[in-house]
């Protein structure tokens, strides 16, 4: 076939995705196969010892480990209004109604939110090891606490990254693409983060 | 980006498929079910539709590429790529620290508390880049 070039017939700008946005999905990927390893390991260990895991998980706190579940999801959707702010180049608030907020104030107010799950975490944590569950107890312990513990660790990496990109948008003069492209993929990672609680929180607490 | 989505699209029913034939030829033929093939290929499932979900929403945001037309020439793909940074040592230090942090659990943990120090600074380093110094805007 012929083929003549495209910029004879319109002018084209093509818009590529950003490669920080692509950079991003693509490690999120490889994120997701490693959680696949933790879940294997966690049923893998189950299926090799129920009645540890019938004895053990009836300690869990289901209530208390629901309301911090609702806190992170909660601060899914305050990150992505930060998102919606960045995303009409609007990094601080112009009045006091959440409304007008900006991506700082938005994401602050995130950073709070995950901050309350990973103090939660600990706290329930701290309550399971006075109860006699640990790393080292039995397989049971094992699982939950690599399991939940990376997890843990995930959040606690997002929310230096929330401070990094608050302190990104201080720092700029000019609020532009650089800095709403950072806010951006951080919102995608927590999404992936909190997404991952819900699988986690399903399979510990509710499955059992 | 049409053929970039449904790539994965493709890749996603697949894994759905191999996931359910997996589970099910396991529990016909042996007692109980195997936890690790099948959270495996569950995850490729999930990977593969996060993977198409993305590209798809690119695909509505941006329109189409050259890449999708049959008419277009190579030199239309032609567009920036990218911004780099060309000279920048952070990541080299980034990735070093990150090194030393893994290799303290391997070897000893008085590293450990030498290489976060580091890591914080090579990562507010990376970060901060090019937002100070002859780069503020």
């Amino acid at each position: 076939m012929t083929s003549t070039p495209l910029a004879q017939n319109q002018a084209i700008t093509i818009n590529r995705p950003s490669a920080t946005s692509v950079g991003t999905i693509v490690w999120l990927g490889s994120e997701v196969m490693f959680f696949a390893g933790l879940f294997a390991m966690y049923f893998s260990l189950r299926a090799n010892a129920p009645e540890i895991w019938a004895n053990d998980s009836q300690i869990l706190d289901v209530q208390f480990a629901l309301i911090n579940t609702l806190i992170l999801v909660a601060s899914s959707f305050t990150a992505q209004f930060g998102v919606f702010a960045a995303e009409r180049m609007q990094p601080r608030a112009t009045g006091k109604s959440p409304l007008k907020w900006g991506l700082v104030e938005w994401f602050f107010l995130s950073y709070i939110l995950g901050a309350i799950f990973v103090a939660g975490q600990v706290y329930e944590y701290a309550m399971l090891v006075s109860e006699g569950i640990t790393l080292s107890s039995n397989s049971y312990g094992s699982a939950f606490y690599i399991t939940t513990g990376f997890h843990a660790l995930h959040v606690t990496g997002g929310l230096i990254a929330f401070l990094l990109i608050i302190g990104k948008t201080y720092a700029a003069k000019k609020f532009g693409h650089y800095e709403a492209t950072g806010a951006i993929v951080v919102s995608y990672y927590w999404h992936f983060v909190d997404v991952v609680w819900i699988g986690l929180f399903l399979i510990i607490y509710v499955l059992k | 980006m049409r053929a970039n989505y449904l790539l994965w699209v493709i890749l996603t029913v697949f894994y759905a498929i191999v996931t359910a034939g997996y589970y099910l030829w396991w529990t016909l033929t042996y007692t109980g079910w195997e936890p690790i093939g099948t959270a495996a290929l569950a995850m490729l499932t999930f990977m593969s539709a996060f993977l198409a979900f993305y590209l798809w929403k690119t695909d509505r945001t941006q329109g189409t590429v050259p890449e999708d037309r049959l008419d277009a020439n190579i030199e239309d793909g032609e567009s920036e790529m990218g911004f780099f940074a060309p000279w920048s040592w952070w990541p080299f230090f980034a990735g070093l620290s990150a090194a030393m942090v893994f290799a303290s659990l391997a070897i000893g943990w008085w590293i450990f508390y030498i290489s976060v120090p580091l890591g914080i600074l090579s990562i507010v380093g990376y970060v901060f880049e090019h937002s100070r110094g002859q780069y503020a805007h």
